[in-house]
C-alpha cells in the first residue's frame, strides 16, 4: 500500500503509522458518561469506505486524514488533518 | 571540581575510517561526512507562514522552499523539512542561531541542530544504485533533479535527503542529514550497501 502525502508525494506504507478512526469527535465536557465511553472505547468495524488518521512519522511528520476502503485498500482521498501544524498544503 | 576536557568529535568518530573499501577497481561510491556546519531548524508559528516567508526573503534574497526542495543562496542552503518548516545550512557562524534574531522575532521558532545531525554526502557513478537499497525515493535524474529534496526514511531512520549541485565531473551529489544518535547505524548500512561497488570514505569541512 502507498499513501500520497499532500506534502511529500507518494510514499511507501512503512513511512506511515495508522492512528485509528478519524470520525469520533471529543464530546462536550457536560455530554455525560455514555458519550465519553462511546468516544473513548467504541469503534465501528467498517467494511467499506472509512475515514482514518495516519501519521507521516517517517517523512514530514504531518498528521493526515485518509479516506480508505477497508475491503480493497483503495485510497480515495488524503488531506492534512485539522490542526496538523500546517494551515494548508504548500503554505 | 572535576576537570573536563571538551573535545569536539564527530558522532561518526568511532566508525569512519578514511580509506578505500569493498570491491577492487574504480570506486563506484564516495561517502563523505561533512563536518562543522551550522544548522538551524526554522518552524513558522501558527498563522505566521507568510510573515516568515517575507523575513526569510529579506535575509537570504530568495524565497524559502514551500515544497520539498533545497534552495541555494550565496552562503547558505535552505532545505524543506516539512510543512511550514525548513533548515538553514551554512558555515562560519554567519547564519548560526545567534545571527538569526530577525527571523525569530515573532514569526518563527528556531532550534539549533548543528551538533544534533550528521551530514553525509553520497556521490559516485553507483550512488543511485547504492541508495536504492535503503530508500524508496525515485532518484532518477528525470524525477530527482538538482535541488530536489525529501523528508523520508532510510533503513527505518528518518532523514532529510536532497540533491546538491553536481560535482565538477558531472556526478550527482546526494546529501543525507540524519539524527546524530542514528548516524552510526545508518553509516554501517551505507558502507555495506556500497561495498560491492567499491567505496571511498572521507570527511570534509566543505559543504557539497
Ligand atoms: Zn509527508
Amino acid at each position: 500500500m502507498r499513501i500520497v502525502c499532500p506534502f511529500c508525494g507518494e510514499r511507501e506504507l512503512g513511512e506511515f503509522t495508522y492512528l485509528g478512526d478519524a470520525k469520533p469527535v471529543r464530546p462536550a465536557a457536560d455530554a455525560g458518561e455514555e458519550a465519553v465511553y462511546d468516544y473513548v472505547y467504541l469503534r465501528d468495524n467498517v467494511a467499506g469506505v472509512m475515514s482514518e488518521n495516519w501519521y507521516h512519522g517517517g517523512g514530514c511528520r504531518a498528521w493526515l486524514k485518509v479516506t480508505r476502503n477497508t475491503l480493497t485498500h483503495e485510497i480515495s482521498a488524503v488531506e492534512p488533518a485539522a490542526g496538523a501544524g500546517a494551515a494548508k498544503v504548500g503554505a | 571540581m572535576a576537570e573536563f576536557s571538551w573535545d569536539v568529535r564527530s558522532p561518526l568518530d568511532r566508525v569512519l575510517a578514511v580509506g578505500r573499501y569493498g570491491a577492487h577497481g574504480d570506486a563506484g561510491v564516495t561517502l563523505t561526512e561533512i563536518r562543522n556546519f551550522d544548522l538551524v531548524q526554522v518552524m513558522a508559528r501558527r498563522g505566521k507562514t507568510a510573515e516568515l516567508a517575507k523575513a526569510a526573503k529579506v535575509r537570504f534574497g530568495v524565497a524559502a522552499p514551500e515544497t520539498p526542495k533545497a534552495v541555494g543562496t550565496a552562503d547558505a542552503t535552505l532545505i524543506w523539512s516539512g510543512p511550514d518548516q525548513f533548515f538553514i545550512l551554512s558555515k562560519g557562524r554567519k547564519h548560526a542561531m545567534a545571527a538569526l534574531a530577525p527571523l525569530r522575532a515573532g514569526s518563527a521558532s528556531l532550534s539549533d541542530q548543528s551538533h544534533a545531525r550528521v551530514l553525509i554526502a553520497v556521490s559516485g557513478a553507483k550512488a543511485r544504485a547504492m541508495l536504492a537499497k535503503m530508500s524508496s525515493i525515485d532518484l532518477h535524474p528525470s524525477v530527482f533533479a538538482v535541488g530536489a529534496a525529501a523528508a523520508t526514511s532510510m533503513d527505518h531512520t528518518s532523514v532529510t535527503l536532497w540533491r546538491g549541485n553536481d560535482q565538477a565531473d558531472g556526478q550527482a551529489v546526494f546529501n543525507v542529514l540524519v539524527f546524530a544518535t542514528f548516524a552510526e547505524s545508518l553509516w554501517h548500512t551505507m558502507l555495506d550497501s556500497a561495498a560491492e561497488y567499491g567505496v571511498v570514505v572521507g570527511h570534509s569541512e566543505d559543504l557539497a
